[in-house]
């Protein structure tokens, strides 16, 4: 991990679900553009591998266990944050969780944590990680979305309702701090070639069947790549997108042309 | 031959049906031939409106349900299909107002405003679905305007409405052909409690003013506003609509 280049040079970052995923993907683009970076999961000796590799890369990185769902755990995570650093310049919320599951079959205990971990987590983060931006010039805020938070699909109930719920959570925490320099937005992307949806494919029988599938009902013919959301939220991040706060940037090969609405 | 009567032989289960939107929709369902369970903590309020819904010609049962609590939903259910042997309607209507800044949102607030806006029109949804199926229904949840938009002061509210928006759609695309699922989304209703906001308010009458200035239609909203659009989605007139968001807010989501 070399510094590529200085977009996000002497900033703080917090990036949650660091561990893996498309979480670990924006931990290491965020560090190849100067962040320090807080590699934050509640799988620590992940979190600990991922910060370890990008500091033996030369870049800036350190690892955090945190539970989302706990706002003991936050609380304490922004605390350090703010004592080690002073502030807090990025804030990445990509921890989530699905299941798979028809409606009916859901569980209590499945509906519970998927809300928690997708819509209270990220809310927690906010409400802690903002103050530290606000009392140190502004800063940005990335939720991670999808594109099930906009149209409806068989077997994903919770995890509908928690992106449908997350956007709008960023647009109301957009218009609170816009004043205060403040930005939240949100990357939305559809099946890509890591994180969650590989997770779902490679657990199935037919992976290489499930992602031509998906694939051939993309108006672009592909899956998502990994670069195509850290570069989307590393945009966000960066100074680059300063007039843009309470959006969603779908970044699903062109099927939101295919539907109403953003 | 006029379709006066839209909801003959049906049996809907209207939540927060105690006073406001839910009980315009109890009496309105019922003057359309409904049978009504209706739904809601308060007891004596509940007791009113089933004497409303027998005026209009029809019958009713009270049912005392909590909907936070996922005992009390599926209890209402059973009660509903024990009552009146069938259910066509399921119209989640009961919510939980609450406003607050985003970090001044505890976590107590944060869930109780989840479980009871979202949360319960899942066990809800999740329990009526086998009745529902057994014969075609409709589910009807009343989510807001602050569910598609953001506004500030209202993070958990308007986080939980926007979910049950994505619910909604989620059920539309499962459940198809038997089940319909679509949203009512109200804007500014004239409720004794909006107007007790309002008195509130140092600058209630200028506040109040403004509101009206921005709505294209330059009032309040009304219980049978929303019981109309009720009505409409809960009989056959919406046969083939599902998955949908309708306001009711006086033209205000045009501006936005």
């Amino acid at each position: 991990m070399t510094v590529v280049s200085s977009r996000l040079l002497g900033e703080t970052a917090v990036v949650t679900g660091g561990a893996s995923g498309l979480g670990e993907a924006i931990a290491a683009r965020f560090a190849s553009e100067g962040a320090r970076v807080v590699v934050a999961d509640v799988d620590e000796t992940g979190a600990r591998r991922v910060a370890d590799d990008l500091v033996a890369d030369g870049a800036a990185a350190e690892a955090a266990t945190v539970d989302v769902t706990r706002e003991e755990e936050v609380a304490r995570l922004f605390e350090g944050v703010a004592k080690e650093h002073g502030g807090l310049d990025a804030l990445v919320c990509s921890a989530a969780v699905e299941v798979r599951a028809p409606l009916v079959e859901t569980t209590d205990e499945d509906w519970q944590r998927i809300l928690d971990v997708n819509l209270k987590g990220p809310f927690l983060c906010l409400k802690h990680g903002i103050p530290l931006m606000t009392g140190n010039g502004g800063g940005s805020c990335v939720l991670m979305g999808s594109t099930l938070g906009s149209i409806g699909s068989p077997n994903y109930a919770a995890y509908c309702a928690s992106k449908g719920a997350l956007v709008n959570l960023a647009k109301q925490a957009a218009i609170e701090h816009a004043l205060d320099g403040v930005r939240v937005n949100v990357v939305s992307p559809t099946a890509t070639e890591a994180g969650l949806f590989l997770k779902m494919a490679e657990a199935s029988g037919d992976p290489e069947g499930i992602k031509r599938f998906v694939a051939e009902r993309t108006p672009m013919g592909r899956l998502g790549r990994v670069d195509d959301v850290t570069e989307a939220a590393l945009y966000l991040a960066s100074d680059a997108s300063s007039y843009v706060s309470g959006t969603v940037i779908p970044l699903d090969g062109g099927l939101a042309a295919r539907r109403m609405g953003p | 031959m006029p379709d006066d009567r839209l909801l003959e032989g049906k049996v809907a289960l209207i939540t927060g049906a105690a006073s406001g939107q839910g009980r315009a929709a109890s009496v309105r369902f019922a003057e359309h031939g409904a049978q009504i369970a209706v739904v809601d903590m308060n007891d004596n309020g509940a007791a009113e409106t089933v004497g409303l819904v027998e005026q209009a010609g029809s019958k009713a049962v009270a049912i005392h349900a909590d909907v936070s609590r996922r005992a009390d939903v599926d209890a209402m259910v059973a009660a509903t299909v024990e009552a009146f042997s069938q259910l066509d309607v399921l119209y989640n209507n009961a919510a939980l107002q609450m406003s607050g800044r985003l970090v001044d949102t505890t976590e107590e607030e944060w869930d109780i405003t989840i479980a009871t806006n979202l949360s319960a029109i899942f066990w809800a949804c999740r329990a009526a679905m086998p009745h529902l199926l057994d014969g075609g229904g409709s589910i009807i949840n009343t989510a807001s305007v602050l569910g598609l938009i953001g506004s500030e002061g209202y993070a958990a509210y308007g986080a939980a409405k926007a979910g049950l928006v994505a619910l909604t759609r989620q059920i539309a695309t499962e459940h198809g052909p038997a089940v319909r699922a679509n949203v009512i989304a109200p804007g500014s209703i004239d409720t004794p409690r909006f107007r007790k906001v309002v008195a509130e308010m140092p600058d209630g009458d200028d506040f109040l003013n403004g509101l009206l200035g921005n709505i294209p239609l330059h009032r309040l909203g009304t219980a049978d506003d929303v019981s109309g659009i009720a009505l409409f989605l809960a009989s056959d007139l919406s046969a083939y609509t599902s998955g949908a968001v309708i306001p009711a807010d006086g033209g205000l989501a045009a501006l936005r």
